[in-house]
């Protein structure tokens, strides 16, 4: 057996993250770092004379946080500084008063205690402390793919999808209880309000209406549409964008109408415009699970599985329509015939179609299966016959791949990585590398 | 984090947090098949049973950080000084046997565990439904309803007619028979069906045969007590190790012998909590003299836990102590071992003390286990006073207030908290995505079974 496995970040990851943001201050000026302390130290220097008063005193100073050494010293310093401008002035070696300060840290953040002892009376206070905030420095995913942050926030973002009208880019974002759509802010600069990274500023948001509970694995799509900007699939629920001059609506409602698996694909491919037979195919999705039923509509005369995901494929025939099994199988329909596809035993249940200007033109990108022992991955495959050849190697993500979706032009995917300690969802735009 | 003492918790957690921080789940989780749990407790027991989880829900749920989070309410509101709370129910919620959710079902069921209890458990004067909202009212401000309203001991349930437990949650009972509970999912759901059809709870269990059971595949998912932590390791079992969830703990009843206060301190200061560290539980947890964990409240260590058996001695004086008798909460027998333990660190202060081989109602001293299902710095304190039967009046998260509190509640010298210690469970291969819940719970309804459907 292995060890601990799936189980999510305890508290010790919050510490964990601290010691990240503990790194980085570390990484600051002295003079930087000193100030960070600034206030702090002054507050905790007050409310020690508060009750010491003036006079000489022993002051003592230890650390049980996850500060790093190297702060200590400065913070000392600052605090007999802020404590000598109310006359207590510490280093009194026989003084009958000694101040106790430990810099500890609780699950709200740093926790400065002060005790200060008098004979056998003690009395103390404390204070908390920001260390820094919650995030971390560390650096973005190590993909395969020429990537870009698009954005980043603690809410669940099931897909992401940049819309243009006229010169008006949107990034609409579809969230399980809501779509939100942001605009380039003009300084191309993230605003306090916006999510992190990408220079987007938040515009509009709609709420999802449902009557009926989500599954736990929550899935959901954002597909083009040809007399609308955008229609929202969810599980149970369809959303339509529609573009009314500067602004958008929304309306949503329940539906079990099947959903568009003819992905941008086999939309833009000459002479092979949705699916293998040229009409474009949707797929029934359970609302109740986290897959298609397997029935497509208006389908293909044959019976398929319960699929993950499925997407239109150029072949050396036309298009076919690859399908990523329930039971971890890839299947591909071609010239009416379902064929089994081998070497894809390391993909994972979803999968983006991608046109680039390298190898053969159309590649997939596909998250790790889990059967790795440590961390998801990105990873480009070729379909060549009726075999799936890696065609780049397998490149590590920190975090979880928890959706694949091709972008409105089909040159990139969109890739939705969850991260813990903090949670918080990314949104990559990522695309197939040329060497 | 170095604390005193204690060195390991960090040192073994930290490679445990780091594996399950890398392993997330990247194949969807399938749907399909039977959860087999085994324990040594009972499934229905408060506040922590394994049944308790599956079946019911509670009004709201707290975040990793200790903040309330929207469950069956999805708002609320303090009015009136924190005096008065509104609570938003969610809507379209139904139990499981189809009667829907309303705020006069929550009331009824709120009511119906104060009655239960016992007068003064509740923070509340007054529960009623109005509308779509329900509204508590207490003499007293409680800050921190939002974040006790998501213990168990608050949990929204119904009875049927055949007594069965009935409640929103994401398993339905249906049946008990030859130790096993049997539960399947809830397909309605409020919060999306569970991934595993069904969850099998087999009920009191030892250690040994759960590991055996596990061994050959008969369990997903077993115990292991933290004093066998090292061993499960050793034995490269799948581990999931929570963050401190039971506090071990003496109780001094201030009378009889211990009827003066410097008695009790005498019997404070003997106790040896690096003994039961290192020897009963095989360093696992923290050393503590506080009623909440370190990480906790992060004024732990402002409570001395260093044993001084001379100045126990002395305040203990000369005399010649009659026969004390010590009692367990728990018949393991690693809490026997602790208790014996206890028994030779006060009699080496001077104490003629006796360890009852089962816990008895009225005694000097009982060492008890006390699980913490709190994660609210105000909150938790509140419980564990409740269960001492010592009554807080500070909420929030104002650190110097609670320390405040605590400390006027310990120099009493009626509590002597010695260990927190961890919950740990061992799971199977086949269980994807189980984790466990911030009092050392297995979440077993965002678990799921490889070869499942």
């Amino acid at each position: 057996m292995q060890n601990a496995r799936y189980n999510p970040p305890q508290r010790i990851m919050v510490k964990m993250c601290w010691a990240v943001v503990v790194a980085a201050l570390a990484c600051l000026t002295p003079a930087a770092r000193a100030a960070t302390w600034e206030q702090p130290a002054a507050e905790l220097a007050k409310q020690i004379a508060a009750l010491s008063g003036p006079g000489a005193v022993k002051l003592t100073i230890r650390n049980e946080s996850v500060l790093a050494a190297v702060e200590v010293p400065a913070i000392q310093r600052l605090i007999e500084r802020d404590l000598r401008g109310f006359g207590v002035v510490a280093g009194g070696k026989d003084s009958a008063t000694l101040i106790r300060v430990t810099l500890s840290e609780n699950l709200q953040g740093g926790l400065w205690v002060a005790e200060v002892v008098e004979g056998t009376e003690t009395r103390v206070t404390m204070l908390r402390v920001n260390l820094g905030g919650a995030t971390s420095a560390s650096g973005p995913p190590n993909l395969v793919v020429q990537r870009a942050l698009m954005i980043t926030q603690s809410d669940p973002v099931l897909d992401a999808q940049i819309f243009t009208v006229g010169t008006l880019a949107r990034l609409v974002v579809l969230e399980p209880e809501q779509i939100v759509t942001y605009v380039r802010s003009s300084a191309g600069l993230a605003f306090a309000s916006a999510p992190a990274g990408g220079g987007w500023v938040e515009d509009q948001h709609f709420a999802i209406a449902h009557t009926r509970p989500y599954p736990r694995d929550m899935r959901g799509e954002l597909v083009p549409a040809q007399d609308h900007l955008f229609d929202a699939y969810l599980p149970g629920v369809q959303c339509a964008g529609t573009n009314t001059g500067a602004q958008i609506a929304v309306t949503c409602a329940d539906s079990d109408d099947p959903w568009p698996v003819s992905g941008p694909i086999g939309n833009q491919v000459a002479g092979s415009v949705g699916g293998p037979s040229g009409v474009p195919q949707r797929a029934f999705y359970n609302a109740m699970r986290d897959f298609f039923t397997g029935v497509l509509a208006p389908g293909y005369g044959m019976d398929l599985p319960p699929f993950y995901q499925a997407s239109d494929t150029p072949r050396p025939t036309g298009t076919g329509l690859l399908l990523n099994t329930v039971d971890g199988r890839l299947l591909l329909i071609e010239n009416n015939t379902l064929k089994p596809i081998a070497g894809a035993s390391d993909w994972g249940s979803d999968f983006a179609i991608l046109r680039s200007e390298c190898g053969s033109g159309v590649q997939v990108l596909v998250s790790g299966s889990g059967a790795a022992a440590v961390g998801d991955s990105l990873r480009v495959y070729e379909v060549v016959g009726r075999e799936a050849v890696a065609v780049s190697p397998p490149l590590p993500v920190e975090g979880a791949v928890t959706a694949i979706h091709a972008n409105n032009n089909g040159t990139g995917a969109t890739v939705i990585v969850r991260r813990d300690a903090p949670l918080r969802y990314e949104v990559w735009n990522g695309s197939a590398l040329c060497h | 984090m170095v604390r005193r003492f204690v060195i390991s918790p960090c040192v073994l957690w930290l490679p445990l947090a780091c594996l399950t921080l890398s392993a997330a789940a990247r194949t969807r989780p399938h749907y399909g098949g039977t959860l087999r749990i085994e324990t040594q407790g009972d499934p229905w027991q408060m506040p922590d049973g394994i049944a308790r989880r599956l079946v019911l829900d509670t009004l709201t749920t707290v975040s990793d950080a200790g903040s309330a989070q929207p469950a069956l309410a999805v708002r609320w509101e303090s009015q009136n000084a924190a005096h008065r709370w509104e609570f938003w129910i969610r809507a379209g919620v139904h139990f499981q046997d189809g009667e829907p959710l309303t705020s006069d079902a929550v009331a009824a069921a709120l009511t119906d565990v104060c009655s239960r209890a016992g007068a003064g458990t509740c923070p509340w004067r007054t529960v009623r439904g109005v509308g779509s909202s329900v509204v508590f009212t207490s003499d007293s401000p409680v800050a921190d309803l939002p974040e006790m309203l998501a213990q168990t001991e608050f949990a929204i349930a119904r009875q049927d007619v055949k007594t069965a437990v009935i409640g929103t949650g994401p398993f339905r009972v249906t049946g008990y028979t030859n130790g096993a509970l049997t539960l399947a999912a809830n397909d309605d759901c409020w919060s999306g069906r569970p991934f595993a059809d069904a969850v099998e709870v087999r009920t009191r269990r030892t250690v040994r045969d759960q590991w055996l059971d596990l061994s050959v595949g008969r369990a997903d998912v077993v115990e292991v007590p933290p004093e066998l932590l090292r061993q499960a390791q050793q034995q490269r079992m799948n581990l999931l190790v929570s963050r401190p969830a039971d506090l071990l703990a003496l109780t001094i009843a201030p009378s009889g012998p211990f009827a003066s206060r410097e008695m009790r301190q005498a019997a404070t200061l003997a106790v040896d909590r690096m003994a039961l560290y290192n020897v009963i539980f095989q360093k696992q947890g923290e050393v503590t003299a506080s009623l909440l964990p370190a990480e906790l409240s992060g004024y732990a260590f402002l409570f001395p836990s260093d044993r001084d058996l001379d100045r126990a001695r002395a305040l203990r004086g000369g005399a010649t102590s009659p026969p004390i008798m010590l009692s367990v909460s728990d018949t393991s027998a690693t809490m026997q071992l602790a208790a014996q333990r206890l028994a030779l660190n006060l009699h080496e202060a001077g104490f003629n003390l006796q360890v009852a081989t089962a816990s008895r109602p009225t005694v000097a001293l009982e060492l008890q286990k006390v699980h913490l299902e709190a994660t609210d710095q105000g909150a938790a304190l509140d419980e564990m006073l409740a269960h001492f039967g010592e009554n807080g009046s500070v909420t929030g998260t104002d650190a110097a207030a609670l320390w405040q509190e605590e400390r006027g509640v310990l120099d009493k010298e009626t509590i002597v908290p010695l260990l927190w210690l961890p919950r740990a469970w061992a799971v199977g291969e086949r269980v994807r995505d189980l984790h466990l819940l911030s009092d050392g719970e297995p979440d077993l309804s965002d678990a799921s079974l490889e070869g499942g459907k």
